[in-house]
Protein backbone atom coordinates (compact mmCIF):
# COMPACT_ATOMS: atom_id res chain seq x y z
CA UNK A 1 0.00 0.00 0.00
CA UNK A 2 2.83 2.31 0.72
CA UNK A 3 4.02 2.26 -2.80
CA UNK A 4 0.58 3.22 -4.26
CA UNK A 5 1.63 6.83 -4.59
CA UNK A 6 4.80 5.81 -6.39
CA UNK A 7 2.82 3.65 -8.74
CA UNK A 8 0.43 6.50 -9.45
CA UNK A 9 3.37 8.80 -10.20
CA UNK A 10 4.86 6.16 -12.48
CA UNK A 11 1.55 5.85 -14.29
CA UNK A 12 1.36 9.60 -14.56
CA UNK A 13 4.83 9.73 -16.12
CA UNK A 14 3.91 6.89 -18.44
CA UNK A 15 0.82 8.79 -19.51
CA UNK A 16 2.85 11.90 -20.08
CA UNK A 17 5.37 9.95 -22.12
CA UNK A 18 2.56 8.47 -24.18
CA UNK A 19 1.23 11.96 -24.78
CA UNK A 20 4.70 13.15 -25.77
CA UNK A 21 5.18 10.19 -28.07
CA UNK A 22 2.01 11.07 -29.97
CA UNK A 23 1.85 14.90 -30.22
CA UNK A 24 -1.47 16.34 -31.25
CA UNK A 25 -1.49 17.41 -34.88
CA UNK A 26 -3.19 20.65 -35.94
CA UNK A 27 -6.24 20.05 -38.04
CA UNK A 28 -6.25 21.50 -41.57
CA UNK A 29 -9.05 23.85 -40.54
CA UNK A 30 -6.94 25.28 -37.70
CA UNK A 31 -3.99 25.76 -40.05
CA UNK A 32 -6.18 27.57 -42.58
CA UNK A 33 -7.64 29.84 -39.93
CA UNK A 34 -4.17 30.61 -38.60
CA UNK A 35 -2.93 31.49 -42.11
CA UNK A 36 -5.91 33.80 -42.71
CA UNK A 37 -5.47 35.51 -39.35
CA UNK A 38 -1.73 35.95 -40.00
CA UNK A 39 -2.43 37.40 -43.46
CA UNK A 40 -4.93 39.86 -42.03
CA UNK A 41 -2.49 40.85 -39.31
CA UNK A 42 0.17 41.34 -41.99
CA UNK A 43 -2.10 43.64 -43.97
CA UNK A 44 -2.97 45.65 -40.87
CA UNK A 45 0.70 45.88 -39.94
CA UNK A 46 1.68 47.14 -43.37
CA UNK A 47 -1.10 49.72 -43.24
CA UNK A 48 0.07 50.84 -39.83
CA UNK A 49 3.64 51.20 -41.08
CA UNK A 50 2.43 53.16 -44.11
CA UNK A 51 0.27 55.43 -41.96
CA UNK A 52 3.12 56.17 -39.57
CA UNK A 53 5.63 57.13 -42.23
CA UNK A 54 6.57 60.76 -41.93
CA UNK A 55 8.32 63.30 -44.08
CA UNK A 56 12.02 62.63 -44.69
CA UNK A 57 14.27 64.93 -42.69
CA UNK A 58 17.54 63.50 -43.94
CA UNK A 59 19.00 60.93 -46.29
CA UNK A 60 18.54 60.73 -50.06
CA UNK A 61 15.66 62.80 -51.35
CA UNK A 62 13.15 60.67 -53.31
CA UNK A 63 13.66 61.22 -57.01
CA UNK A 64 10.80 62.41 -59.22
CA UNK A 65 10.01 64.05 -62.51
CA UNK A 66 7.63 67.00 -62.57
CA UNK A 67 5.73 68.14 -65.63
CA UNK A 68 6.01 71.91 -65.67
CA UNK A 69 2.91 73.97 -66.50
CA UNK A 70 3.00 75.23 -70.08
CA UNK A 71 2.35 78.74 -68.78
CA UNK A 72 5.76 78.55 -67.04
CA UNK A 73 7.67 77.22 -70.02
CA UNK A 74 6.57 73.58 -70.07
CA UNK A 75 9.02 70.68 -70.14
CA UNK A 76 9.96 68.51 -67.23
CA UNK A 77 12.13 68.76 -64.14
CA UNK A 78 13.90 65.68 -62.81
CA UNK A 79 15.44 65.96 -59.37
CA UNK A 80 18.31 63.54 -60.00
CA UNK A 81 19.41 65.54 -63.03
CA UNK A 82 19.99 68.58 -60.84
CA UNK A 83 22.50 67.10 -58.42
CA UNK A 84 25.00 69.75 -57.33
CA UNK A 85 22.33 72.39 -56.88
CA UNK A 86 20.30 73.35 -53.86
CA UNK A 87 16.68 72.49 -54.67
CA UNK A 88 13.77 73.99 -52.75
CA UNK A 89 10.64 71.88 -53.22
CA UNK A 90 7.47 73.63 -52.11
CA UNK A 91 4.19 71.71 -51.99
CA UNK A 92 1.20 74.03 -52.36
CA UNK A 93 -2.40 74.23 -53.55
CA UNK A 94 -4.59 77.07 -54.71
CA UNK A 95 -7.24 76.16 -52.11
CA UNK A 96 -4.72 76.41 -49.26
CA UNK A 97 -4.82 79.69 -47.34
CA UNK A 98 -1.35 79.43 -45.71
CA UNK A 99 0.08 78.77 -49.19
CA UNK A 100 -1.24 82.12 -50.29
CA UNK A 101 0.49 83.74 -47.32
CA UNK A 102 3.90 82.34 -48.22
CA UNK A 103 3.65 82.66 -52.02
CA UNK A 104 5.12 86.19 -52.18
CA UNK A 105 8.04 85.11 -49.96
CA UNK A 106 8.87 82.18 -52.23
CA UNK A 107 8.85 84.38 -55.32
CA UNK A 108 11.04 86.90 -53.49
CA UNK A 109 13.58 84.19 -52.65
CA UNK A 110 13.54 82.92 -56.23
CA UNK A 111 14.26 86.40 -57.55
CA UNK A 112 17.12 86.77 -55.07
CA UNK A 113 18.84 83.47 -55.96
CA UNK A 114 17.79 82.90 -59.57
CA UNK A 115 20.88 84.55 -61.10
CA UNK A 116 23.28 82.27 -59.17
CA UNK A 117 22.26 79.20 -61.13
CA UNK A 118 22.95 76.79 -58.28
CA UNK A 119 19.63 77.25 -56.54
CA UNK A 120 16.35 75.98 -57.96
CA UNK A 121 12.92 76.73 -56.53
CA UNK A 122 10.27 74.24 -57.52
CA UNK A 123 6.54 74.37 -56.86
CA UNK A 124 4.60 71.11 -56.69
CA UNK A 125 0.88 71.72 -57.01
CA UNK A 126 -0.91 69.25 -54.75
CA UNK A 127 -4.44 67.96 -55.62
CA UNK A 128 -5.58 71.03 -57.45
CA UNK A 129 -7.60 72.02 -60.49
CA UNK A 130 -5.31 73.18 -63.27
CA UNK A 131 -7.33 76.32 -63.94
CA UNK A 132 -7.29 77.32 -60.28
CA UNK A 133 -3.56 76.60 -60.09
CA UNK A 134 -2.78 78.74 -63.13
CA UNK A 135 -4.93 81.55 -61.73
CA UNK A 136 -2.96 81.32 -58.47
CA UNK A 137 0.36 81.46 -60.33
CA UNK A 138 -0.79 84.50 -62.28
CA UNK A 139 -2.17 86.18 -59.15
CA UNK A 140 1.16 85.99 -57.32
CA UNK A 141 3.34 86.56 -60.39
CA UNK A 142 5.15 83.26 -59.81
CA UNK A 143 7.96 82.65 -62.31
CA UNK A 144 9.78 79.65 -60.85
CA UNK A 145 9.01 76.16 -62.25
CA UNK A 146 5.71 74.74 -61.08
CA UNK A 147 3.75 71.69 -62.05
CA UNK A 148 0.92 69.43 -60.96
CA UNK A 149 1.58 66.42 -58.76
CA UNK A 150 -0.26 64.03 -61.04
CA UNK A 151 -1.61 61.05 -59.14
CA UNK A 152 -0.03 62.52 -55.95
CA UNK A 153 3.07 60.45 -56.68
CA UNK A 154 5.55 63.09 -55.51
CA UNK A 155 3.64 64.02 -52.36
CA UNK A 156 3.31 60.33 -51.55
CA UNK A 157 7.05 59.82 -51.99
CA UNK A 158 7.69 62.67 -49.57
CA UNK A 159 4.88 61.56 -47.21
CA UNK A 160 3.52 65.06 -46.90
CA UNK A 161 0.65 65.49 -44.49
CA UNK A 162 -0.73 68.72 -45.88
CA UNK A 163 0.21 71.95 -47.57
CA UNK A 164 2.25 74.02 -47.45
CA UNK A 165 5.30 71.89 -46.77
CA UNK A 166 8.80 72.64 -48.04
CA UNK A 167 11.91 70.52 -48.44
CA UNK A 168 15.38 71.93 -49.05
CA UNK A 169 17.56 69.41 -50.86
CA UNK A 170 21.31 69.81 -50.51
CA UNK A 171 23.86 69.69 -53.30
CA UNK A 172 24.58 66.06 -52.38
CA UNK A 173 21.00 65.05 -53.10
CA UNK A 174 20.09 64.53 -49.46
CA UNK A 175 17.26 66.23 -47.63
CA UNK A 176 18.90 69.19 -45.91
CA UNK A 177 15.87 70.68 -44.16
CA UNK A 178 12.18 69.94 -43.91
CA UNK A 179 9.91 72.90 -43.17
CA UNK A 180 6.52 71.81 -41.88
CA UNK A 181 4.58 75.09 -42.10
CA UNK A 182 4.74 78.25 -44.14
CA UNK A 183 8.08 79.96 -44.71
CA UNK A 184 9.29 83.53 -44.59
CA UNK A 185 11.77 84.91 -47.11
CA UNK A 186 14.37 85.54 -44.43
CA UNK A 187 14.19 82.09 -42.88
CA UNK A 188 14.23 80.32 -46.23
CA UNK A 189 17.17 82.40 -47.45
CA UNK A 190 19.10 81.50 -44.29
CA UNK A 191 18.45 77.79 -44.85
CA UNK A 192 19.49 78.03 -48.51
CA UNK A 193 22.69 79.82 -47.52
CA UNK A 194 23.51 77.06 -45.04
CA UNK A 195 22.82 74.42 -47.69
CA UNK A 196 25.06 76.25 -50.17
CA UNK A 197 27.86 76.43 -47.61
CA UNK A 198 27.61 72.70 -46.87
CA UNK B 1 -21.66 67.71 -123.83
CA UNK B 2 -24.27 67.71 -121.06
CA UNK B 3 -24.83 64.06 -121.64
CA UNK B 4 -21.14 63.52 -120.86
CA UNK B 5 -21.43 65.40 -117.56
CA UNK B 6 -24.13 63.19 -116.13
CA UNK B 7 -22.40 59.99 -117.00
CA UNK B 8 -22.28 57.55 -114.03
CA UNK B 9 -18.52 57.94 -113.80
CA UNK B 10 -18.74 61.72 -113.33
CA UNK B 11 -21.61 61.32 -110.89
CA UNK B 12 -19.51 58.92 -108.83
CA UNK B 13 -16.62 61.41 -108.70
CA UNK B 14 -18.99 64.18 -107.65
CA UNK B 15 -20.33 62.12 -104.77
CA UNK B 16 -16.81 61.34 -103.61
CA UNK B 17 -15.92 65.03 -103.60
CA UNK B 18 -19.04 65.87 -101.63
CA UNK B 19 -18.22 63.22 -99.01
CA UNK B 20 -14.66 64.53 -98.75
CA UNK B 21 -15.86 68.10 -98.27
CA UNK B 22 -18.30 66.93 -95.60
CA UNK B 23 -15.63 65.06 -93.70
CA UNK B 24 -13.09 67.86 -93.86
CA UNK B 25 -15.28 70.87 -93.16
CA UNK B 26 -18.87 70.18 -92.28
CA UNK B 27 -18.38 67.57 -89.53
CA UNK B 28 -15.76 69.53 -87.54
CA UNK B 29 -17.93 72.63 -87.78
CA UNK B 30 -20.97 70.75 -86.55
CA UNK B 31 -19.00 69.40 -83.58
CA UNK B 32 -17.75 72.90 -82.81
CA UNK B 33 -21.27 74.29 -83.10
CA UNK B 34 -22.50 71.73 -80.54
CA UNK B 35 -20.19 73.22 -77.95
CA UNK B 36 -16.89 72.22 -76.39
CA UNK B 37 -14.95 74.16 -78.97
CA UNK B 38 -15.56 77.47 -77.27
CA UNK B 39 -15.99 76.09 -73.76
CA UNK B 40 -19.76 76.09 -73.97
CA UNK B 41 -21.46 73.07 -72.38
CA UNK B 42 -22.72 70.53 -74.88
CA UNK B 43 -25.43 69.31 -72.50
CA UNK B 44 -27.26 70.28 -69.38
CA UNK B 45 -26.06 68.57 -66.20
CA UNK B 46 -28.32 68.15 -63.17
CA UNK B 47 -27.25 68.33 -59.53
CA UNK B 48 -28.29 64.71 -59.14
CA UNK B 49 -25.79 63.63 -61.80
CA UNK B 50 -23.01 65.60 -60.11
CA UNK B 51 -23.90 64.21 -56.68
CA UNK B 52 -24.15 60.68 -58.02
CA UNK B 53 -20.59 60.74 -59.34
CA UNK B 54 -19.34 62.71 -56.34
CA UNK B 55 -20.71 60.00 -54.04
CA UNK B 56 -18.38 57.54 -55.79
CA UNK B 57 -15.37 59.78 -55.13
CA UNK B 58 -13.59 60.72 -51.93
CA UNK B 59 -12.21 64.10 -51.00
CA UNK B 60 -8.50 63.94 -51.94
CA UNK B 61 -7.36 65.77 -48.81
CA UNK B 62 -9.87 64.75 -46.13
CA UNK B 63 -9.90 61.35 -44.44
CA UNK B 64 -12.61 59.04 -45.79
CA UNK B 65 -15.09 61.82 -46.62
CA UNK B 66 -17.14 61.25 -49.77
CA UNK B 67 -16.96 64.19 -52.15
CA UNK B 68 -20.73 64.70 -52.26
CA UNK B 69 -20.96 65.43 -48.52
CA UNK B 70 -17.61 67.17 -48.03
CA UNK B 71 -18.09 70.73 -46.85
CA UNK B 72 -14.74 72.30 -47.66
CA UNK B 73 -14.20 74.94 -50.31
CA UNK B 74 -11.78 72.61 -52.09
CA UNK B 75 -14.47 69.93 -52.37
CA UNK B 76 -16.90 72.48 -53.79
CA UNK B 77 -14.33 73.19 -56.50
CA UNK B 78 -13.93 69.51 -57.26
CA UNK B 79 -17.69 69.08 -57.51
CA UNK B 80 -17.67 72.00 -59.92
CA UNK B 81 -14.95 70.17 -61.83
CA UNK B 82 -17.22 67.09 -62.01
CA UNK B 83 -19.98 69.27 -63.45
CA UNK B 84 -17.63 70.87 -65.98
CA UNK B 85 -16.38 67.50 -67.21
CA UNK B 86 -19.94 66.17 -67.55
CA UNK B 87 -20.93 69.32 -69.44
CA UNK B 88 -18.05 68.64 -71.80
CA UNK B 89 -19.63 65.30 -72.62
CA UNK B 90 -17.44 63.06 -70.48
CA UNK B 91 -18.98 59.83 -69.21
CA UNK B 92 -19.06 58.87 -65.53
CA UNK B 93 -16.10 56.54 -65.95
CA UNK B 94 -14.13 59.21 -67.80
CA UNK B 95 -14.77 61.69 -64.99
CA UNK B 96 -13.59 59.17 -62.40
CA UNK B 97 -10.54 58.32 -64.52
CA UNK B 98 -9.71 62.03 -64.70
CA UNK B 99 -9.83 62.33 -60.91
CA UNK B 100 -7.69 59.22 -60.44
CA UNK B 101 -5.11 60.55 -62.91
CA UNK B 102 -5.03 63.94 -61.24
CA UNK B 103 -5.32 63.01 -57.58
CA UNK B 104 -4.38 59.35 -57.32
CA UNK B 105 -6.16 56.16 -56.30
CA UNK B 106 -7.20 57.63 -52.98
CA UNK B 107 -10.15 59.41 -54.62
CA UNK B 108 -11.78 56.06 -55.30
CA UNK B 109 -10.90 54.64 -51.90
CA UNK B 110 -8.30 52.15 -53.15
CA UNK B 111 -4.98 51.67 -51.34
CA UNK B 112 -2.20 53.53 -53.11
CA UNK B 113 0.59 51.20 -52.18
CA UNK B 114 0.83 48.50 -54.89
CA UNK B 115 1.39 45.77 -52.29
CA UNK B 116 -1.55 46.90 -50.17
CA UNK B 117 -3.64 47.26 -53.30
CA UNK B 118 -2.81 43.69 -54.25
CA UNK B 119 -3.49 42.42 -50.73
CA UNK B 120 -6.78 44.32 -50.54
CA UNK B 121 -7.99 42.23 -53.47
CA UNK B 122 -6.04 39.03 -52.86
CA UNK B 123 -6.83 38.47 -49.17
CA UNK B 124 -10.65 38.45 -49.51
CA UNK B 125 -10.42 36.39 -52.69
CA UNK B 126 -8.00 34.00 -51.02
CA UNK B 127 -10.23 33.76 -47.96
CA UNK B 128 -13.20 32.81 -50.14
CA UNK B 129 -11.19 30.17 -52.00
CA UNK B 130 -9.71 28.73 -48.81
CA UNK B 131 -13.12 28.82 -47.11
CA UNK B 132 -14.65 26.91 -50.00
CA UNK B 133 -11.83 24.37 -49.72
CA UNK B 134 -12.42 23.95 -45.99
CA UNK B 135 -16.15 23.42 -46.51
CA UNK B 136 -15.47 20.88 -49.26
CA UNK B 137 -12.96 19.08 -47.04
CA UNK B 138 -15.37 19.00 -44.10
CA UNK B 139 -18.22 17.72 -46.26
CA UNK B 140 -15.95 15.03 -47.65
CA UNK B 141 -15.00 13.89 -44.15
CA UNK B 142 -18.62 13.86 -42.98
CA UNK B 143 -19.56 11.81 -46.00
CA UNK B 144 -16.74 9.34 -45.28
CA UNK B 145 -17.86 8.98 -41.67
CA UNK B 146 -21.47 8.52 -42.70
CA UNK B 147 -20.62 5.79 -45.19
CA UNK B 148 -18.07 3.89 -43.01
CA UNK B 149 -19.44 0.81 -41.06
CA UNK B 150 -20.38 1.46 -37.45
CA UNK B 151 -17.79 0.21 -34.98
CA UNK B 152 -18.47 -1.29 -31.59
CA UNK B 153 -18.49 1.36 -28.92
CA UNK B 154 -15.46 -0.05 -27.16
CA UNK B 155 -13.45 -0.22 -30.36
CA UNK B 156 -14.56 3.23 -31.48
CA UNK B 157 -13.32 4.84 -28.28
CA UNK B 158 -9.67 3.97 -27.70
CA UNK B 159 -8.38 4.10 -24.20
CA UNK B 160 -6.49 7.22 -23.35
CA UNK B 161 -3.79 7.36 -20.68
CA UNK B 162 -6.33 9.03 -18.42
CA UNK B 163 -8.67 6.06 -18.77
CA UNK B 164 -5.92 3.59 -17.91
CA UNK B 165 -4.93 5.67 -14.90
CA UNK B 166 -8.52 5.91 -13.70
CA UNK B 167 -9.10 2.17 -14.12
CA UNK B 168 -5.97 1.38 -12.15
CA UNK B 169 -6.88 3.83 -9.39
CA UNK B 170 -10.36 2.40 -9.05
CA UNK B 171 -8.98 -1.13 -8.99
CA UNK B 172 -6.53 -0.28 -6.21
CA UNK B 173 -9.25 1.51 -4.21
CA UNK B 174 -11.41 -1.59 -4.46
CA UNK B 175 -8.51 -3.73 -3.26
CA UNK B 176 -8.04 -1.39 -0.26
CA UNK B 177 -11.63 -1.98 0.78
Amino acid sequence: MTNTGTDVEAGDRQGAETAQAAPRRLSPLAIVIMVIVLALLGVLGLQLIEANRSQPTGGPAPDFTLQIFDALGGGTFTLSENRGKVIVINFWASWCAPCRDEAPALQQVWEAYRARGDVVLLGVDYVDNTQDALAYIAEFGITYPNGPDLGTRISDAYHIQGVPETFVIGKDGNVFQFIYAGVTARDLAAIIDRALAQ
Amino acid sequence: MRADLIQPRNLWWGIRWLVLVAVLFVLPLSVYAQGGGDGQPIREVTDDEVNDISSRLYCPVCENVPLDVCGTAACARWRAQVRTLLEQGKSEDEVIDYFVTQFGQRVVGTPQDPLLNFLAWAVPAGAVIVGAGVVAYALQRWRERATSPALPEAAAEPQTPDDAYRARLERELREEK
